[in-house]
């Protein structure tokens, strides 16, 4: 039995939970903050200081306007929606086989898809290079994206199995005694139960490909198909660490993100499964 | 291997001419669908794969960089056999990947359990709650750094004035200390990571079995232990596997925080295979390096998985 | 008619493509990425492609961090530029790889760079008898001083190594909370074991006559353990073990630190951020017999072996290395300028640019020292084993002897297998 008082210690039990988890999150990016809109003289003289004595722009308004951020942040969401999306399809669909079939060879498919995450990619970058190169993707986004798409698709097939391990089969015996094909049964049943999956399994795909660095460093020489993280490390010069510059590139990327974030998460809680599970 | 699938296929079975063709069907529907990921993966990726893994049987160093590398059997891995940093790779390697993967999945379990009670205003948060995993590694890794560094952050003084540490000091640069420090930085970028699939996991859980056994008297913990548990395992097994093994080959935190020292008391596999190739120019050592971490790493999950069967099968047998 | 459509477009294209050839295409890679350094070169090349309607020209430009590793795949994938940009430590690797050509046939007959000091065109050489790049000025080190925090200690800067040594225990022992020395512990931190060894040393060279290396004698191995003293009695913070250099500059112009052994590129950093009057850079300090050997690198334009275009690829090394774009560009790079006589330009006259000039006048009392780049091994021992032994030396986990005779060994055998091969 569950008296007011105790509902009342959970309440605030959970609140105070979750900001301490807010806390602990947004610290990093509020410093971040703070270091944007630090003039570059304090920078170091104030840099214990939990807000700065003076506060500027400049940083931003560099970024804007001398580098080319903007550029570099939509070839990274380019590649990373793209990457995301093959990864997320390919995957789905994949894992939707190995749940739901036993047959010869699972086991190997399931053994090469591991075997591809688990092997160090530097050491295959030199001939990942050249073989781009033979098709003429290298020194492009697409050559990129195939290439993230390739190594997030093992990750998205097992999640999305899992996923879809957790629906019971009735579901589609259900809808396939009603006259679907197991396709459509695959598509119109399954899969809306398994949004909040999908979603987080695309969500994935998206922020690995966003974060890669080597690779983007790699395998892409023009200016204009930069990528986010490699042009981060423009701002580390052999001489400085423009700091300024970097947090306030850093703060324009968040705005975004927080967006495509507050999008996502409706889909993550989506909640379909009350009445339908049970069957 | 459970057979359960299939049998519950020929409970729905058409007459015994249609078989035949659906049964064709059925044979080939999987692999239809496995297409575009297997064609995506051996596309792209097993060609360099195997490249990449016959450098462990060639002699490669600064002396042949850029010309025919000669053939060195199991040179490589007799080195790997006497090289005496491995241990310490192997070791700090582990701690990393443990500390990182028990704190993300302890914590971001938590999180998950919180926000899920927490209707409209924990999913207003939850946009800000899951940044940290939006940030790219290469800022992480310089953020936490000054984070731990005295000159430029209040972090290690508070440390400090809580006891934490004995002085306002910079653990990074602390050989005992400095794992920490990436470990801490991983931490906050994973946490997401696990509350987001164990959300998914949880909103799959129905309602009503918290309370059928409410109804019958059981406290929050125990609901907690035999209904929470038991139905988000099986997701839980594959998201600790996949991440433990992305988290093993994960070198960018360390790289930026701490490059592997001081002293090596940073350096991890990721890390020592980087230098390694880059460095020393030992991409035949580095290879082998790789081929004995896949190995390890394929026992592994070969381990997981079968756990994970174990319990999947076990639960399919009740509700049966 | 048929063979006319047939091999119509196949000579056309043959036509097209030859005169493609001859209108050549440049691919250009700088490595020390710095947005005014890239302002400044796209400006030079833009002045070199009017001068030169035929050629076009293509900047690839690489942030420094991460740069060796990316380089190095892009040769090894086949993806190799014209010209690029060489900083001395890589080029023994592309050397001995054969990756760069020798530029001694242009360069003899070249007007533009007749007036390349001597010590330059040696440089360039690499200690073999051919010409592979073009060097675009001198890293030549110098000491740093807060002027504030050696008053406070009651020193005067030093010019000595008995000075030096005393200053910073002063700084450390008199002023609460600061430290004599801004050691680099860290991320190139091999640099820390290079010049007071050779100061100490007193003979300006790392090998002995007999090509055995001199970290196996006494006076090196005294200058090691110089450095380990002042880490371990606490003259330099605790935190430097992993220093790298954006510490240490950091570090000096914060006013932690009161000395800094850096380039004079660490100087328009330090500029920056730091009130001139508060600083001063004298030349490094000498050795028991009198004289100091800075110790200097460079970098410079080298030319790819596999280029297509190898007299384009020359115009612009030329172009780039003339006195008047070397003038523009070492004074935005900071470093000392290549053709004889630029140190007159009124830029280099400031107080600060003086402790690098006054080590170039007096070159009886302070000899410009490279270290053995030549060597192929000299990457991996001066960005690895130097860092990691030495902070193993700084923690006291190893002795001074005991590393000294290990580094003594590897360069040994190295200089014996450079020596053999030429």
């Amino acid at each position: 039995m569950t008296t007011v008082w105790m509902r009342r210690a959970a309440f605030t039990g959970r609140w105070l939970g979750l900001s301490l988890y807010l806390g602990f999150a947004l610290f990093p990016l509020y410093w971040l903050l703070k270091i944007a809109l630090t003039p570059t003289r304090l920078l170091y003289s104030e840099g214990v200081r939990l807000w700065p004595s003076a506060t500027t722009l400049a940083h931003f308004a560099q970024v804007w306007t001398t580098t080319q951020f903007p550029r570099y942040f939509w070839n990274s969401a380019q590649v990373a929606l793209g990457a995301a999306t093959l990864a997320t399809l390919a995957g789905a669909l994949a894992g939707y086989a190995l749940s739901r079939w036993e047959f010869r060879g699972k086991a190997s498919v399931s053994f090469v898809l591991l075997v591809t995450q688990m092997f160090a990619v530097m050491l295959m970058i030199v001939p990942l290079n050249r073989m781009l190169s033979g098709v003429g993707l290298n020194d492009s986004l697409l050559g990129l994206a195939v290439v993230y798409a390739a190594l997030n698709v093992p990750f998205a097939t097992f999640l999305m199995q899992s996923f879809v391990d957790a629906i019971p089969k009735d579901l589609e015996e259900a809808a396939m005694i009603d006259g679907c094909t197991r396709f459509q049964a695959m598509v119109k049943v399954v899969f809306p139960l398994t949004l909040p999956g999908l979603a987080a399994t695309a969500g994935f795909a998206f922020t690995a490909a966003w974060s890669e660095l080597f690779l983007a460093l790699v395998l892409i020489n023009r200016e204009a198909d930069k990528t986010i993280p490699p042009a981060l490390l423009s701002f580390i010069t052999k001489f400085s660490v423009d700091w300024g510059q970097m947090a306030a590139a850093s703060v324009l990327l968040l705005i975004p993100v927080c967006f495509f974030f507050a999008f996502v998460q409706r889909y993550l809680v989506a909640g379909l499964t009350s009445g339908a599970v049970k069957g | 291997m459970h057979t359960h699938a299939l049998s519950m296929e020929s409970k729905t079975l058409p007459p015994q001419a249609q078989r035949a063709a659906s049964h064709r069907m059925r044979h080939a529907l999987p692999w239809l669908l496995l297409a575009p990921a297997l064609l995506l993966v051996c596309g792209v990726l097993l060609v360099p794969l195997g490249v990449g893994v016959s450098y462990a049987f060639q002699s490669m160093s600064m002396d042949n960089l850029f010309g025919e590398a000669g053939f060195a059997g199991l040179d490589n891995f007799r080195t790997l056999a006497d090289d005496p940093k491995l241990g310490g790779v192997l070791r700090n390697t582990l701690g990393w990947t443990v500390y990182s993967l028990v704190f993300q999945c302890g914590l971001g379990f938590g999180l998950a359990l919180l926000l899920r009670h927490s209707g409209t205003g924990g999913r207003r948060l939850q946009a800000l709650l899951f940044l940290p995993w939006a940030i790219p590694s290469v800022l992480i890794g310089l953020v936490w750094k000054m984070l731990f560094s005295p000159y430029t952050s209040p972090l290690p003084h508070w440390l400090a004035y809580l006891g934490v540490l004995p002085q306002a000091a910079d653990i990074l640069a602390d050989p005992d200390l400095a794992m920490l420090g990436p470990v801490v930085a991983n931490v906050w970028f994973g946490i997401p990571f696990f509350t987001i699939t164990l959300l998914a996991a949880l909103q799959a859980i129905p309602e009503d079995l918290y309370e059928a056994s409410a109804l019958d008297g059981a406290t929050a913990v125990q609901s907690f232990v035999r209904i929470t548990l038991p139905l988000v395992m099986p997701t839980l097994l594959i998201t600790v596997l996949l991440r433990s093994v992305w988290i093993v080959n994960f070198g960018d935190l360390v790289w930026i925080m701490t490059q592997g020292g001081p002293v090596g008391a940073t350096q991890i596999l990721p890390t020592y295979l980087f230098s390694t190739a880059f460095t020393d120019l030992n991409e035949g050592y580095a290879s082998a390096l790789a081929v004995a971490q896949l190995v390890l790493l394929l026992v592994y999950a070969a381990t997981v998985l079968r756990l994970r069967r174990r319990i999947m099968a076990g639960r399919t047998e009740e509700s049966t | 008619m048929r063979k006319i459509a047939l091999y119509g477009p196949l000579l056309l294209a043959g036509l097209l493509g030859g005169g493609l050839a001859h209108a050549g295409k440049l691919k250009v890679v700088e490595v020390i990425t710095s947005p005014e350094r890239t302002k400044l070169l796209q400006t030079q090349l833009a002045a070199f492609q009017q001068a030169n309607p035929s050629t076009t020209v293509e900047l690839i430009t690489i942030p420094w961090d991460g740069a060796f590793e990316k380089v190095l795949v892009m040769f090894k994938s086949g993806q190799i530029p014209d010209v690029i940009e060489m900083p001395e430590r890589w080029s023994a690797l592309y050397v001995k790889g054969k990756q760069l050509e020798p530029l001694d046939p242009w360069l003899k007959s070249s007007k533009e760079l007749a007036t390349l000091q001597k010590s330059v065109q040696e440089a360039a050489r690499f200690g073999a008898d051919k010409t592979y790049q073009i060097p675009y000025g001198f890293y030549m080190k110098a000491l740093f001083y807060n002027k504030k925090l050696l008053a406070q200690a009651g020193v005067r800067p030093p010019s000595t190594q008995d000075e030096f040594v005393k200053a910073v225990e002063a700084v450390s022992t008199k002023v609460p909370g600061k430290y004599g020395y801004c050691l680099r512990g860290g991320r190139g931190g091999g640099f820390e074991w290079l010049g007071h060894s050779t100061t100490y040393g007193g003979t300006g060279a790392f090998f002995d006559k007999d090509g055995n290396s001199l970290y196996s004698s006494a006076a090196f191995q005294k200058g090691m353990q110089m450095v380990v003293d002042f880490y371990q009695k606490g003259y330099a913070p605790k935190e430097s073990i992993s220093w790298g250099y954006n510490e240490i500059v950091t570090g000096f112009y914060s006013g932690t630190c009161a000395m800094l052994e850096q380039d004079a590129d660490a100087l328009i950093g330090i500029a920056e951020k730091m009130n001139s009057k508060d600083f001063g850079v004298v030349p490094v300090p000498t050795g028991p017999n009198g004289k100091g050997y800075p110790n200097t690198g460079f970098a410079g334009w080298a030319m790819t072996s596999a280029s297509a275009n190898k007299d384009e690829g020359w115009k612009l090394i030329q172009f780039l290395s003339a006195a008047k774009q070397n003038l523009e560009w070492a004074k935005v790079v900071g470093v000392l300028p290549i053709h004889q006589g630029a140190e007159a330009d009124p830029a280099f006259a400031g107080e600060h640019w003086a402790g690098w000039f006054q080590t170039l006048k007096q070159s009886d009392k302070y000899r410009q020292l490279t270290p053995p780049v030549n060597l192929p091994e000299w990457g991996a021992m001066y960005d690895k084993t130097m860092v990691e032994t030495g902070q193993e030396m700084l923690l006291g986990k190893r002795s001074v002897p005991e590393v000294a005779k290990q580094w003594a060994d590897t360069l040994t055998a190295a200089q014996r297998k450079f020596t053999a091969a030429h």
